[in-house]
């Protein structure tokens, strides 16, 4: 039973850092459909902000958190505003666009700060001890707050005007063009979130990893897998869902194999889902 | 470009002649000097293949910044025969692909006498057949896994001379310490593929030796981010040692958890692949009363390194990094020109006869010699304990015990000798 439970936190700590990792993806790919290859270098991004804001200028965690939120959602709109805009409906294009993207900004950390292992000290380390079973304490906060961030964007998107104007857009561009909604302006905004979010999620993870120019990647393809297989579109149970195949369902395969093994089944699995939802998990025909 | 109305730009039948008879005298008159090349004060070209960029760009400027330290000491104190010595740099991009590539150019378009570098087990191994087949020495630096008959050409090959440390002398010396203070259970995690795995084969053997038992055994694929499956699994193992040969910033990522979920008062962690340049990117509490085990530390305090550390200080800063693989390309660079000099010609038959039983004296490690039957250096080793309040690598490691000269195991290849 302990051994069931603590498997079970250990997949949940898993599923929800993963999601809070793809989330950006999630809404940049899944509401204004740019295939954001970008998105590693936000997530890069991020970490480098959160880095500077500790070790530069001597902020406490939580405000440079906040900054590499901003700083990314900034670089988004330069991104989104300059160039982004004039390719939405040529999706090709943006891949292409924002791979472009994550080449540049990548070299442009090793110009800035040099190719080596940074790394920020854990904000809260060790592990809360509760009737035998172990939490480690700052994964069980960016868990907690992973799940927070992706239910309010979800209240954001399903309860509020702000989220009927997106999904208006999400269903029909042109007809909700002609009912006076500012196509451009949400586009932006939309984009300007998902940037902010990956923004957040880099500066979350960067304690737990080693802040190195690739430290976005490896996070990529596991990203776009979360959001494909989840269900475009489908920020809340989607990226929930998608984040427990892609990344907590590997810690039950471990279980019985090892890890190269689990990851292995994990993308196969992913596969095998496609074939038969190829819409995603969470989507109807 | 130029249309016909631009009359003055237009190159005229005798303008072209003119200017062709007048590059032709220009190329002329060097010619001499070309075709006495090989002697006097013409360069001796070494190709120095380092992974400049790509995923170990970080152990990439100790790499280079070695070889050109010990080629500044040689040409100021007069260069090999009368010649300086000429560097010619290449990126490996961390590809064994781009090695190979490198590895060709270097020696068909810039004709180096001969190679020095690649950083991993498989750039190395790309290398080979590239030496073997256009007979140039390669000076390899990295520690490894030792040699195989079966991964001929990139190891039992006699023209790749080995200047780091294999398992048996990099973990072997100490396991007894290790086994004696913590216990003998041991949990081994490692990247997947062939160094980590071939150690690991390598401890097994001497921890049945010593009565130590192996509780738990895991490889782990590049680039992974998470590691909550196996941290539990080591948990449960029971184990006293947790034996480490991650690479790159997998290793950062497992360490960095590890310290997170609170483990690292539970269990001894000894790593052989975590250096200066990694341990500086964990930070000091993540690294902290860990174990680490090398030929070369810039910590070690003997008359030889504070030599060293003081030249490479003069010459790349106070904050530069130096490391194993740094000084295993100091080395081979010096021992290589010696043996040169000692032929009184530069061509890879000379190279290889005279390297053969060279020794170093003044290697930054301590005294080192390269072993006739097998070209594998033999060197010192050290198990160091990282200090819980380092502030840089200058402080990182207390010394817990040193080998001055351990002999590796015979390489197991099938045509001993190299």
């Amino acid at each position: 039973m302990a051994e069931f439970v603590s498997v079970a936190i250990d997949a949940t700590l898993l599923t929800l850092v993963l999601a809070l990792a793809a989330f950006g993806l999630a809404i940049i790919f899944g509401l204004v459909g740019v295939i954001n290859m970008g998105h590693g270098a936000m997530l890069t991004l991020g970490a480098y902000f959160a880095w500077w804001g500790v070790s530069v200028l001597g902020l406490p965690f939580p405000l440079a958190v906040l900054l590499a939120t901003l700083g990314v959602a900034l670089v988004g709109l330069a991104l989104e505003h300059w160039i982004i805009r004039h390719f939405y409906d040529r999706p090709f294009d943006t891949l292409l666009l924002t791979w472009a993207f994550f080449i540049v900004s990548t070299e442009v950390i090793k110009l800035v700060f040099g190719p080596d292992f940074r790394n920020i000290a854990n904000p809260m380390s060790g592990a809360i001890e509760f009737s035998g079973l172990s939490f480690p304490t700052y994964r069980s906060l960016v868990a907690v707050i992973s799940l927070g961030v992706i239910a309010l964007t979800a209240l954001i998107i399903f309860r509020t005007t702000y989220g009927i104007r997106i999904r208006a857009l999400v269903q029909n561009r042109e007809v909700s063009s002609l009912l006076g909604l500012n196509v451009a302006f949400t586009y932006k905004a939309v984009f300007c979130l998902g940037s902010g979010m990956a923004g957040m999620a880099g500066a979350l993870i960067a304690p737990m990893m080693s802040i190195d120019p690739y430290i976005g990647n490896v996070f990529l393809v596991r990203s776009f897998f979360v959001v494909i297989v989840g269900g475009i579109g489908h920020l809340l149970g989607g990226t929930l869902l998608g984040s427990f195949l892609i990344g907590g369902s590997e810690t039950l395969f471990a279980l019985f194999s090892d890890q190269v093994v689990a990851q292995t089944i994990v993308f196969l699995l992913a596969i095998v889902v496609l074939r038969f939802r190829p819409q995603g998990v969470l989507s109807v025909k | 470009m130029s249309d016909a109305k631009s009359g003055k730009d237009v190159l005229t039948r005798r303008k072209f002649l003119g200017g062709l008879a007048l590059g032709a005298a220009a190329t002329a008159l060097p010619a001499p000097a070309i075709i006495k090349s090989a002697s006097a004060a013409d360069p001796i070209k070494v190709g120095v293949i380092s992974p400049l960029t790509g995923a170990w760009t970080v152990y990439g400027r100790a790499h280079i910044a070695g070889y050109e330290l010990a080629v500044k000491e040689i040409n100021e104190a007069g260069g090999v025969l009368g010649r300086p010595i000429e560097i010619i740099q290449a990126d490996s991009q961390t590809e064994p692909r781009i090695v190979a590539e490198q590895a060709n150019r270097l020696i068909r378009r810039d004709r180096v006498d001969f190679l020095a570098g690649t950083f991993s087990s498989a750039e190395r191994n790309a290398a080979g057949p590239i030496v073997e087949s256009a007979n140039k020495v390669l000076l390899y630096p990295t520690f490894y896994e030792g040699q195989e008959q079966e991964y001929y050409p990139g190891v039992c090959n006699p023209n790749i001379f080995m200047f780091g440390p294999e398992p048996t002398q990099q973990v072997w010396p100490h396991m007894e310490y290790i086994i004696n203070t913590y216990g003998g259970k041991f949990f081994m995690i490692g990247s997947d593929y062939a160094w980590p795995r071939v150690t690991n084969m390598v401890t097994k053997q001497k921890l049945a030796e010593l009565g130590g038992e192996v509780v738990g055994e895991e490889y782990i694929p590049f680039n992974t981010p998470q590691y909550e499956s196996v941290l539990r699994d080591i948990r449960n193992s029971g184990a006293d040692v947790i034996f480490h040969s991650l690479t790159g910033s997998d290793t950062v990522n497992f360490r960095q958890q590890l310290a997170a979920a609170g483990m690292k008062d539970d269990f001894v962690l000894w790593t052989v692949d975590d250096e200066e340049v990694v341990t500086s990117g964990l930070g000091r509490d993540v690294s902290a009363n860990d174990y680490v085990s090398f030929d070369y530390f810039m910590s070690l305090q003997t008359p030889n390194n504070e030599a060293f550390l003081k030249k490479f200080k003069a010459q790349f800063g106070d904050d530069a990094l130096m490391n194993t693989v740094g000084v295993a390309m100091y080395n081979a660079a010096h021992m290589s020109a010696r043996a040169l000099e000692a032929a009184g010609e530069v061509s890879s038959e000379a190279l290889r006869a005279n390297l053969k039983g060279m020794s170093f004296s003044d290697a930054p490690q301590g005294a080192v010699k390269m072993r006739e039957i097998d070209n594998q250096l033999v060197l010192p080793s050290y198990l160091m304990r990282v200090n819980p309040n380092w502030t840089s690598v200058n402080d990182m490691f207390t010394q817990v015990q040193g080998f001055e000269s351990i002999e590796p195991l015979t390489a197991r290849c099938a045509n001993l000798p190299l």
